[in-house]
């Protein structure tokens, strides 16, 4: 970024010593504020610090003809450098500057990889530059560019048709009606002219490609799951016998997932039967695993609870999308017998189902009933122990709350003392909500009835009716 | 929990052990072994160790809900959440008769985090999960509400309670007192004329009878 022009006269004037074009548009004073360049900065402060030693960095580029299967190349890819990046619709990236080491020269890489593609029956065309668009650009055009040269990169770009950049038509017929046909045309232009009159993303496309500006790219990983297929030769009646079919399954599972240091936080089971559809099994998992005994004790647990519709005659385990394995999934001490947190909920989850098994949270809301809920996701991180006293309210709060309030008869209420007259003092008066048509104006008393249950009884203002709310246990 | 130590004061202090001795003697004896205080005093000093003992069942017999039986446990469940130096022991709440209501319970002092409220379809279910919760070593707590249960898990209970260290409580309705039943400790409360009726049916390593709850 330090480099990118900060002056808006500053046109793309190439450092190369190669045919320096003579501006054809005068500068034109700007009328309105572009948003590129940035805004002229005081100078000072980014001098100051030293400009960070960029990586350098090496790009090949690789245009496929047709309509080529971007996932199986990169995978292919994948065996000449760690940084391979899809280009849609057509084309890969790969950083190489990584793999120069290994493979010699850039020249003897390209050999390679375009070896790897003929071999593989694509038609492909590649260059490489120091940059991901000038290589992009390069091979879409079929322009023989092979250089890791920054400094002779402007020159050798010059003479690109434009088509080669897969600018959106709009733009490419707008340049054509200026009679700009080649990047070199396009260069000699006025950078805030251009910004203007084609949109700050196409400068920023020009500054990549003459490496003045890095470009992020998200690099390819290829998404895998394990899947495997198993076929009974005897249909499988008994779930006992299932089970001990699929521990070896699962142990290449766990096996799977420990190579590629991932984990899973679901698996399906797929149980096909001779008549009727297949049984659809979904084991959710309380964090990110590939601990075998974890994976079977759900899975144990899961078909615990099934009830076989038919015989089996096939089965299908497929893994949920790999995430990568924190230092807190894994078990250091290799479990040892004692249960994690962990373990025990989602055994519990396993077999009571994932709704009956939750958390509980408080929510800063004046209306008792909207002053809680349940909490599926629950926090498993570590937690240490809180000093200091709790945070007392003024008032204090029944342990047991109806999940609705239960009206009280004229009888109960002159059980419980609370006819007119012979009403509790200090009621807390609770009065909200009025926003969201669901208002509330009542007055809270906690009672004692002379046998029984502490009580937290509501009178609604309004209608001068007597609720119960909840119990002190 | 601490039970790697075998000296003697800690064999004695040990619930599990029946001392012919008064309950009050034993009491200052055991400053060693966790106990957890019921938050009322005349309670604390019919209780051998002076509080719920840890890593045991403890059977709550109770017809009507609301007498105060949760606020004899929910000091004990606060310290021991609070009295740990490594990650927060979870609490758990199976079947309980009706919602939890969160802001009371923070309102106590309990970690809302480190709780864990489990509803079962059906009773098998319950004891299942409280047997899991108790063994796994990483609750401090299981609640359990059941209307009934045999004779057999009630002393898987204790031994899972015994195994994970955790403090089992049973709460079940009062047609059950003349069943036997492996708890260390029985209580049975009812309605009183001013307040619940607390009445230990059975301490191990105590003398039941009634306890006067006067001033907490």
């Amino acid at each position: 970024m330090a480099q990118t022009g900060t002056q808006t006269a500053d046109l793309f004037a190439a450092p190369a010593p190669v045919l320096a074009p003579a501006p054809v548009l005068a500068p034109t004073p700007m009328l309105a504020p572009t948003p590129v360049p940035p805004p002229a900065l005081p100078a000072a402060p980014v001098c100051v610090l030293p400009s960070p030693q960029r990586r350098r960095s090496l790009w090949y580029a690789v245009v496929f003809a047709g309509a080529p299967d971007l996932y199986q190349l990169s995978l292919h890819a994948q065996q000449f450098t760690s940084f391979v990046s899809l280009a849609a619709p057509n084309a890969l990236l790969l950083e190489i500057q990584g793999s120069l080491r290994l493979f010699g020269t850039c020249v003897r890489l390209r050999e390679l990889l375009d070896a790897r593609w003929q071999a593989l029956g694509v038609a492909a065309q590649s260059a490489i530059a120091p940059s991901t668009l000038a290589a992009l650009w390069c091979a879409r055009v079929g322009e023989d560019l092979c250089s890791d040269d920054k400094t002779t990169l402007t020159g050798r770009l010059l003479e690109i048709p434009l088509i080669g950049t897969a600018w959106d038509a709009a733009r490419l017929q707008t340049l054509r009606s200026m009679g700009i046909r080649r990047l070199g045309d396009l260069l000699r232009l006025p950078r805030a002219g251009l910004a203007r009159r084609l949109g700050p993303a196409a400068v920023r496309d020009l500054d990549i490609a003459l490496g003045r500006q890095p470009e992020p790219r998200r690099a390819f990983v290829p998404r895998e799951r394990f899947r495997e297929r198993l076929d009974f030769e005897t249909e499988i009646e008994h779930l006992a016998y299932l089970e001990r079919a699929l521990e070896p399954v699962l142990e290449r599972c766990a096996r799977f997932l420990r190579r590629r240091q991932a984990g899973v936080q679901s698996l399906s089971l797929r149980l096909r039967h001779r008549a009727c559809p297949a049984t659809e099994l979904r084991l959710g998992f309380a964090s990110v695993t590939s601990e075998p005994r974890r994976l079977a004790e759900v899975l144990a647990q899961r078909l615990s609870r099934l009830e076989l519709p038919a015989a089996v005659r096939a089965m299908q385990l497929v893994s949920g999308p790999l995430q990568p394995l924190s230092a807190v999934s894994l078990d250091a001490f290799g479990g040892g017998g004692r249960d994690t947190a962990v373990q025990l909920i989602e055994r519990l989850r396993a077999r009571l189902g994932e709704q009956a098994v939750y958390g509980l949270t408080t929510q800063t809301e004046h209306r008792p009933e909207a002053a809680w809920c349940r909490v599926q996701q629950l926090s498993l991180a570590a937690l240490s122990a809180r000093g200091g006293v709790p945070p007392l309210e003024a008032m204090p709060r029944p342990v047991w709350l109806l999940a609705e309030p239960v009206l009280l008869s004229q009888r109960e209420v002159h059980e419980l003392g609370l006819a007119s007259g012979a009403s509790p003092r200090d009621p807390e008066r609770i009065e909200t909500g009025w926003w969201d048509g669901k208002g509330v104006a009542r007055d809270y008393y906690r009672i004692r009835p002379a046998r029984g249950a502490e009580l937290w009884v509501f009178q609604e203002r309004q209608t001068k009716s007597w609720y119960l709310h909840g119990m002190f246990a | 929990m601490p039970r790697e130590s075998s000296s003697l004061a800690d064999l004695l202090a040990d619930a599990r052990v029946w001392k012919l001795k008064d309950a009050s003697a034993s009491h200052r004896l055991s400053s060693s072994r966790p106990v957890w205080s019921t938050g009322q005093r005349a309670l604390d000093a019919r209780l051998p160790g002076g509080g719920w003992p840890t890593a045991s069942l403890v059977e709550v017999l109770i017809d009507v809900h609301g007498l105060g039986e949760v606020q004899l446990f929910l000091p004990a469940l606060v310290e021991s959440q609070r009295c740990t130096d490594g990650d927060i022991p979870w609490l758990v709440w199976i079947a309980p008769p009706h919602e939890p209501y969160a802001p009371a319970l923070a309102q106590q002092g309990i970690e809302l985090a480190r709780l864990l409220v489990v509803r079962p379809a059906s009773a098998t279910e319950a004891l299942w999960a409280a047997e899991q919760a108790l063994r796994s070593g990483v609750c401090a707590a299981v609640l359990l509400w059941l209307k009934g249960t045999d004779d057999r898990w009630l002393r898987r209970l204790k031994l899972a309670a015994e195994e994970g260290g955790a403090l089992g409580v049973l709460f079940r309705p009062e047609r059950h007192r003349f069943e036997s039943s492996p708890a260390s400790l029985r209580l049975l409360m009812t309605q009183g004329e001013q307040q619940a009726r607390l009445e230990l049916l059975k301490v191990q390593g105590g003398r039941p009878g009634l306890v006067d709850l006067g001033a907490p």
